[in-house]
C-alpha cells in the first residue's frame, strides 16, 4: 500500500472515529448518560427513528449498566489514564501476554481482530488466532493493516521495548484519535494482579477477572508465605542460566523477581547489567546448590510444541558435561533442572515460579503441585483441551 | 438390516433443524385478554419478559386497532402510528391496552431486543378479530415472516415431517 492510500485510510478513520467518540445517546454531551437519555435513545431506535444503530444502543446499555452511565477511566501500567466511552469491540494485541490475559478473564476472543506475529504462529496455544489478522511485531509492525482493521483498542507493552511501543502508539493516535492504546506487561509478579483487574474492568470481565486473580494469588502468595521466614544466609543458592550459555540475570530483571519470590539467592544479582554474561569460572566459584537452565528460545523444542522431553533432557546432559561442573553441589546432589520459558517468562510465570519453589525447597513445598496448577490454568482459564500427561514439555527432570 | 430411505433421512435432518427452534422459546411472550374483542372494546395485551436486564420491545398493532394506554412508566413508552415501543429495564411484564375497531382482524406482532446479551428476535404473532369475524385485507403485512419463527409453526412443521416420514416408510 502506498503512502497516499495510507493517508486516505487515515482520513477515513478520522471521520469514522470522530463520530464514534463519546457515549452513544448522551444527548446533551455532558459525558453522562442518564436514565432519560438512555431510554429516549432506546425508544427512538425501537421505532426506527434517530441515527443510532443497534450496536450504538448496545454500547449505551453497556455504559449505563456497567459504568453507571459514565465513561470509564483506567490507568494502565505505563501510567497513562485513558477514558473509555464504549466497550471494546475490536481489539488488536501486539503482546502475547495481554492476549493470554484477555483469554484468562473470559474476554470474547471474537472481538480480538488481530494479533502479533508470534501469537499468530502459536497454533497450539492460540488455536483461535490462526484465522485472525497478523499485525507483525512491535519491532516491525504492519501499521497499515492495523489501521484498516479499525480497532478501538490496541494492547502494547508498558515497561519493555518502550521505544518501539511508544512509536506505535504515537502513529496510532496521530492517525486515529478515537483509538485507545493500552499498555500492560502481564508478566511481572509485582504488577500482574492489578493489571488483570484493570483489563477486566476495561472489558467488563470483572467476575472472571476476580476468579483468575484469586487463582493466581493463591499460587504466588502461597509461595511467598512458604519462603518468608527463610533468613537470607539460608536461602538456596541458585545459578539460573538464560537461553544463551553463561548468560544470567541480575536484580531488576523479571526472572530475578521470580527467583527471589521462590526463595532463591542469586549470587549474580549485583551485576551491573540486567542480563550479564558470567565467567564460567565464576559459576564454579559460586558453587550453586541448584542450577536452572532456561530453554525455549524462538519456538525451539519443548513448551507447547510437541511432547519433546528428549530435547530438554539433552539440554541438561550438555550442561552436566561442562568442565569443572562435577564439583558443583547442584550436580553432586542431582539438582540441575531445565525449564521452558513458556511457563516462566510470560503470563504463566506463576507456574514456573511454583516449579522453582519446589526445586529450591522440596520439603517446604511438598504439597505444591505445579503440574496440577498448570493443568488447571490451561483447562479452566485458557479453555484449552491440552493434556499435560501426553502433550507439551516444560520441565526436566 | 434395517433400511433407511433417503426421504426419511432428509426428514430427520429437517427435524433436527426445526426442533431447537421449537424448544428454545423466546424471552418475550404475549397473551391477550381476548382474541375476539367486541367492536370498540378495549382489551389487555400482556407481555411476559424473562431475563432481559436492559432491552426493548416494539409491538405493531393491526390497522384500525389503537393503543389505549399502559401502566408502564411514561418515559419508557413511545407510540408511533401502529408501533408501540417499550424500554425494558429489568421488567418481567408489561401490560398495555388496545382499542378494537368497529371491525377487522389481523396480527399483533412484536420484536424484542436484549441489549446486554446482544440478542434480538421476534415475539410470536397474536391474531385478533373483532367479534371473531375475519376481515380480509385488514392485517399485518409481516404476518408470514413472524409466524415462520413461532414455536407453533415449528410444531406444525414437525408433525408434517413425521407424516411424510411415516408415509414414505409405508411405500
Amino acid at each position: 500500500m502506498n503512502r497516499h492510500l495510507l493517508l486516505a485510510t487515515a482520513l477515513l478513520l478520522l471521520v469514522a472515529t470522530a463520530s464514534a467518540t463519546g457515549i452513544p445517546g448522551d444527548a446533551d454531551g455532558n459525558r453522562v448518560l442518564d436514565r432519560s437519555e438512555y431510554t429516549a435513545a432506546v425508544l427512538t431506535y425501537l421505532v426506527g427513528e434517530g441515527d443510532l444503530t443497534r450496536t450504538d444502543i448496545q454500547d449505551a446499555a453497556w455504559v449505563y449498566a456497567r459504568w453507571d452511565g459514565r465513561p470509564l477511566e483506567i490507568t494502565d501500567s505505563s501510567g497513562q489514564t485513558l477514558t473509555l466511552s464504549r466497550p471494546l469491540r475490536r481489539v488488536v494485541t501486539f503482546t502475547g501476554e495481554s492476549l493470554e490475559t484477555l483469554r484468562s478473564i473470559g474476554f470474547d476472543m471474537e472481538k480480538v481482530v488481530a494479533v502479533d506475529k508470534y501469537s499468530h504462529e502459536k497454533s497450539t496455544f492460540f488455536p483461535e488466532c490462526g484465522g485472525k489478522a497478523n499485525v507483525g511485531s512491535i519491532w516491525s509492525p504492519d501499521m497499515e493493516r492495523v489501521l484498516t482493521l479499525r480497532p478501538d483498542a490496541v494492547f502494547l507493552y508498558a515497561t519493555i521495548s518502550t521505544t518501539a511501543c511508544d512509536e506505535i502508539q504515537q502513529k496510532l493516535e496521530a492517525s486515529s484519535p478515537g483509538i485507545r492504546v493500552l499498555r500492560f506487561d502481564c508478566f511481572k509478579p509485582a504488577t500482574y494482579p492489578e493489571e488483570i483487574r484493570t483489563i477486566a474492568a476495561a472489558t467488563g470481565c470483572e467476575d472472571r477477572g476476580d476468579e483468575f486473580i484469586s487463582f493466581y494469588k493463591s499460587v504466588m502468595d502461597g509461595i511467598r508465605a512458604g519462603t518468608a521466614d527463610i533468613p537470607d544466609d539460608e536461602k538456596t543458592r541458585v545459578y539460573f542460566e538464560y537461553w544463551t550459555d553463561y548468560k544470567t540475570f541480575a536484580s531488576g530483571s523479571g526472572y530475578n523477581e521470580k527467583l527471589e519470590i521462590a526463595g532463591g539467592y542469586n549470587p549474580f544479582a549485583g551485576e551491573s547489567a540486567e542480563y550479564p554474561e558470567i565467567d564460567p569460572e565464576a559459576v564454579i566459584v559460586s558453587n550453586p546448590e541448584v542450577v536452572v537452565k532456561l530453554t525455549g528460545q524462538k519456538l525451539a523444542a519443548g513448551g507447547y510444541v510437541g511432547h519433546d522431553i528428549a530435547a530438554l533432557e539433552a539440554t541438561r546432559s550438555a550442561i552436566l558435561k561442562r568442565p569443572g561442573w562435577t564439583r558443583l553441589d547442584a550436580v553432586a546432589d542431582d539438582r540441575v533442572y531445565v525449564i521452558h520459558s513458556d511457563i516462566l517468562g510470560g503470563a504463566q510465570h506463576f507456574i514456573g515460579t511454583a516449579y522453582l519453589a519446589k526445586w529450591f525447597y522440596p520439603d517446604r513445598f511438598a504439597d505444591l503441585d505445579p503440574n496440577a496448577i498448570h493443568q488447571r490454568y490451561l483447562t479452566e482459564f485458557q479453555g484449552l483441551d491440552f493434556d499435560l500427561a501426553s502433550e507439551g514439555a516444560f520441565v526436566y527432570p | 438390516m434395517m433400511r433407511f430411505p433417503a426421504n426419511r433421512l432428509f426428514c430427520l435432518a429437517l427435524l433436527l433443524m426445526v426442533i431447537p427452534v421449537a424448544a428454545c422459546g423466546t424471552p418475550v411472550t404475549r397473551s391477550l385478554s381476548t382474541a375476539e374483542p367486541g367492536a370498540g372494546e378495549i382489551f389487555i395485551v400482556s407481555l411476559s419478559i424473562e431475563g432481559i436486564t436492559l432491552g426493548g420491545v416494539v409491538e405493531t398493532l393491526p390497522d384500525g386497532y389503537t393503543f389505549a394506554g399502559t401502566e408502564h412508566p411514561d418515559d419508557r413508552v413511545l407510540v408511533r402510528g401502529q408501533k408501540i415501543a417499550f424500554a425494558v429495564m429489568n421488567d418481567t411484564s408489561i401490560t398495555y391496552s388496545v382499542k378494537a375497531p368497529a371491525s377487522g382482524s389481523g396480527d399483533i406482532t412484536g420484536e424484542w431486543e436484549d441489549f446486554i446479551a446482544e440478542s434480538h428476535g421476534q415475539v410470536a404473532a397474536s391474531h385478533v378479530a373483532v367479534d371473531g369475524i375475519e376481515a380480509p385485507g385488514v392485517g399485518n403485512p409481516s404476518t408470514t415472516e413472524v409466524q415462520a419463527g413461532s414455536p407453533y409453526t415449528a410444531l406444525i412443521a414437525v408433525a408434517g415431517l413425521l407424516l411424510v416420514a411415516y408415509r414414505g416408510d409405508r411405500r
